[in-house]
């Protein structure tokens, strides 16, 4: 057995270490806010007023996609970079800083956000604190500046990060003179091409527009335009959360299986065309805004279409490596195999679940990619469906079940209930299983998603069931999930305290089946793919993008910003709103 | 670069399904001419909304045969006019439009669907073969509010829409034994002209009154009551075309009844 991660790297450990602790804080606040949301929009039981759900929905979509899946990316990232090139970073005091910096706008950020939950929030830089403008934040809805600030601290922070892997790889790279990269930090590097090409749009939408916005700087902006930097961004960041889990598939997922990767080079394709298609696409989620011409939208439509093929390859290099782990194993017949794989392992079983809800998920992104047939589920129950079966489930399961194998590797202590994690990803799919059929269906009938109290005065045309009994499997579900995390926590938790033990893990990642020797010397050159997918992003966003500013102006057609108003002053809006229509 | 052959034949499998894909949604584009939300529509300031023609006085309009626009603005937390009412089988453009925040328009159960952006006005033809009363919600959040953000579309049966609107002008008060004369104003807003009648109801009197109104015009009718057909005292009025109906009080005589009051 070769040395553990912490005993070679006691520092890269400890900050891993650091990056997930932030990451599990996260998904605990997170969880806690998704299983009130969960029980509040069904009627179940309502512990916030209707007003402040959408505080909890705010700090839901952040703490989780934002905090847990990208402190978990760093963290993981800084494992695999260290562990297969076999040495830390240049300089140490930089790792520190980006995670310092990261930490610090996640705060920053935090702190807008819970301040809505304050009967009277103070005011800070001339507006009150308070960020309930979701995840999402849309310009004209205005959030305090120091969330935006916040945000942008964050983005800042994994770029250095980004910067410090890059670092690192030169440092190899002159050791190594000729050397193919090795896979997980070539994973590494094309992700965070593909972050640095993409965030350039969230980056360009909060610095240029709605933070001097915010801060009263300037007094109008464009909202197609912000919302079409967002998007921009807004679709990569969600391959942002899912590579890491691709990495944990293609690289973990095969020897957890008692085998090998299949095959390097299809791995490293898959990633090449995440970093060429992951940009180019982001007005698929625009299908339905005015302002962005029909063969925009056809663009992004067939782009998103070419994005599956790196998902389907990659369903069948990770299927065919578990395959070759269970006919290791000894398994036979054609789908006898199935039982000769390890599924008394919470780490390989998680990651299996997870793999199988995020093939389901995959065709539902189908749907949403269908320019036409989105009109009927945009915007509704059905989207958040989607997410919580890919992000919710593919990348958090996968999160989850790669930390029972990689927490006992950073402490150097066993895991602790083996048992209870085994059930506590079983849970987690159950739980999901739930909710999700509860979101997709009542998605279909036009069930609205992001809404306290999504009962209205007329009555749903639910096909099969019944409106209760989707409620109640969406509550259900939200329970399951929640006691899975509580337990997920603890195990941690636990497991980081269990110190007078030795893991029992092997950290080795044994070579694929075919190498990287197989493959052209190209895929490597990073600057080819940096240059092309730069070109493929100014063929589908150039146009559009100055189409839309010359349409309404880089400021827009003179719209004032909304803030965030409560209380007093919406009911009286309101109230002036109504009688105007019972005037007119 | 060594493929191996299942690999190489899932590559294939992979991309027929790809292509189809995009084949089916081309065809649904092109062949079945299920158009999106485009740029086809001028910006405009939320400021300028109450300015705007079509939006000052948010409503349906007949435009062609079988082709309506209804013009709908949205704005923290409802939408105006609600509810909107369209006749079924006939073409409706809907033009959208905010005066504040990010909303959507969106028709329940339907794909009816569409972003509203303040500066931008969304515009979407739609047919609804279904007559019924459909729910309308806004399903992108814009504020606490949100959640009460709700409109309705009525779908009449082609030969039961009308866009008529009735107004009614009667005296308040008239003097015992003086007649009662009802000026009735029949807005008719279709194109086509609308042979109705009107019924008008005094105290216990009825009386009718056969009118043909041309299309997009306005017709005035008089109708008299004989003052000595009424009892003294107040008096129910109703003026009814169609489903429209008005209604209101007429006193007749002096202060009848009106007296327990006083000191």
């Amino acid at each position: 057995m070769t040395d553990l991660f912490v005993d070679e790297y006691p520092e890269q450990a400890r900050l891993v270490r650091a990056a997930f602790l932030t990451s599990f804080v996260a998904l605990g606040i997170g969880a806690l806010f998704g299983v009130i949301q969960a029980l509040h929009r069904t009627g179940v039981f309502r512990i916030v007023e209707s007003t402040t759900y959408y505080t909890v929905l705010t700090g839901h979509g952040v703490f989780l996609v934002i905090t847990f899946t990208i402190f978990f990316l760093v963290g993981l990232y800084q494992w695999a970079v260290t562990d297969s090139l076999q040495r830390g970073p240049v300089d140490a005091r930089l790792t520190w800083s980006w995670y310092g910096l990261m930490s610090v706008g996640t705060l920053i950020a935090a702190i807008a956000i819970l301040a809505g939950f304050l009967d009277d929030p103070p005011d800070v830089l001339g507006s009150e604190l308070s960020a309930d403008v979701l995840f999402t934040f849309y310009a004209p809805l205005q959030a305090n500046p120091i969330f935006y600030a916040g945000l942008v601290l964050f983005v800042v922070g994994t770029w250095l990060a980004g910067a410090d892997w890059f670092r690192t790889w030169w440092a190899w790279k002159r050791d190594h003179p000729g050397e193919r990269i090795p896979l997980p930090t070539f994973m590494v590097l094309t992700t965070m091409i593909m972050w640095y090409i993409s965030s350039i749009g969230v980056a360009v939408a909060i610095l240029a527009f709605i933070l001097p916005w915010s801060l009263g700087l300037i007094d109008s902006l464009n909202p197609t335009l912000t919302r079409t930097l967002f998007w921009y961004f807004g679709h990569p960041v969600v391959y942002f959360w899912l590579l890491p889990a691709y990495l944990l598939w293609y690289i973990v997922l095969p020897k957890l299986s008692g085998g090998r990767l299949f095959s390097d080079p299809l791995a490293r394709v898959v990633f090449i065309l995440f970093v060429l298609l992951s940009t180019p696409v982001g007005i698929h989620h625009q299908y339905l805004d005015p302002g962005i011409s029909e063969g925009f939208k056809f663009i992004a439509m067939t782009n998103t279409m070419f994005l599956l093929l790196p998902s389907l390859l990659t369903a069948f290099t990770v299927v065919a490596s578990m395959e070759h782990g269970a006919r290791q194993r000894g398994g036979t017949g054609t789908l006898n195999w199935l039982r000769a794989l390890p599924w008394k392992d919470p780490a390989f079983t998680g990651m299996a679940l997870a793999g199988l809800v995020f093939a389901f998920g995959g065709f539902t992104g189908i749907v949403n990619a269908g320019m036409n047939i989105n009109y009927l589920v945009h915007n509704s129950l059905w989207v958040p469906g989607h997410i919580h079966t890919q992000v919710g489930t593919a990348v958090a399961l996968t999160f989850m079940a790669g930390s029972y194998w990689l927490v006992p590797q950073l402490t150097g202590n066993r895991l602790v209930g083996r048992q209870i994690a085994l059930f506590q990803v079983v849970l987690w799919f159950v739980g999901i299983v739930f909710m999700t059929n509860s979101m997709y269906r009542a998605g279909l009938i036009g069930v609205p998603r992001r809404s306290a109290e999504p009962q209205y005065a007329f009555d749903y045309e639910v096909g099969v069931g019944s409106m209760t009994e989707l409620d109640v499997q969406l509550a259900l579900g939200g329970v399951l999930l929640f006691v899975s995390t509580v337990l997920f926590l603890a195990i941690i938790l636990l497991t980081a305290f269990n110190t007078d033990s030795d893991p029992l893990v092997d950290g080795t990642i044994p070579p694929a089946l075919s190498g990287p020797e197989d493959s052209p010397r190209v895929l490597d050159d990073l600057r080819v793919w940096i240059g092309i997918a730069l070109v493929l992003v100014v063929i589908a966003y150039a146009i559009p993008l100055a189409s839309i500013v010359d349409r309404g102006g880089l400021f827009g057609p003179d719209v004032g910003p909304f803030p965030v108003v409560v209380d007093g002053v919406m009911y009286l809006q309101h109230g002036v709103a109504y009688v105007g229509v019972l005037i007119t | 670069m060594n493929i191996h052959a299942y690999e190489r034949l899932w590559l294939v499998a992979s991309m027929v399904l790809i292509v189809g894909f995009i084949v089916t949604i081309t065809y649904g584009t092109v062949g079945l001419g299920i158009t999106m939300v485009d740029d086809r529509e001028e910006t405009i300031s939320p400021d300028d909304v109450d300015e705007d023609d079509r939006f000052q006085d948010p409503r349906v309009e007949q435009v062609g045969e079988n082709e309506f626009e209804a013009y709908v603005v949205s704005m923290t937390f409802l939408f105006q006019p609600d509810p909107i009412e369209i006749p079924a089988n006939n073409e409706v453009t809907f033009y959208v439009t905010s005066r504040d925040v990010i909303h959507s328009f969106t028709v329940v159960g339907t794909n009816t669907n569409t972003m509203v952006i303040p500066g931008e006005v969304s515009a979407m033809t739609v047919e609804f073969d279904e007559p019924g009363e459909y729910g309308v919600v806004c399903n992108e959040y814009c504020g606490p509010g949100h959640h009460d953000m709700e409109g309705s579309l009525i779908v009449h049966p082609e030969d039961e829409y009308s866009l008529t609107e009735l107004s009614v002008d009667a005296p308040d008060q008239v003097g015992p034994g003086e007649d009662v004369e009802l000026t009735i104003s029949i807005q008719n807003g279709l194109l086509e002209d609308l042979e109705t009648t009107v019924d008008v109801e005094v105290g216990d009197e009825t009386l009718e009154q056969d009118v043909t109104v041309p299309g997009g015009e306005t017709e005035q009718v008089s109708v008299t009551v004989d003052g000595d057909d009424l009892e003294p005292g107040d008096a129910e009025w109703s003026a009814s075309v169609d489903d429209e109906v008005e209604t209101g009080t007429v006193t007749i005589g002096d202060d009848a009844d009106d007296g327990g009051d006083e000191p």
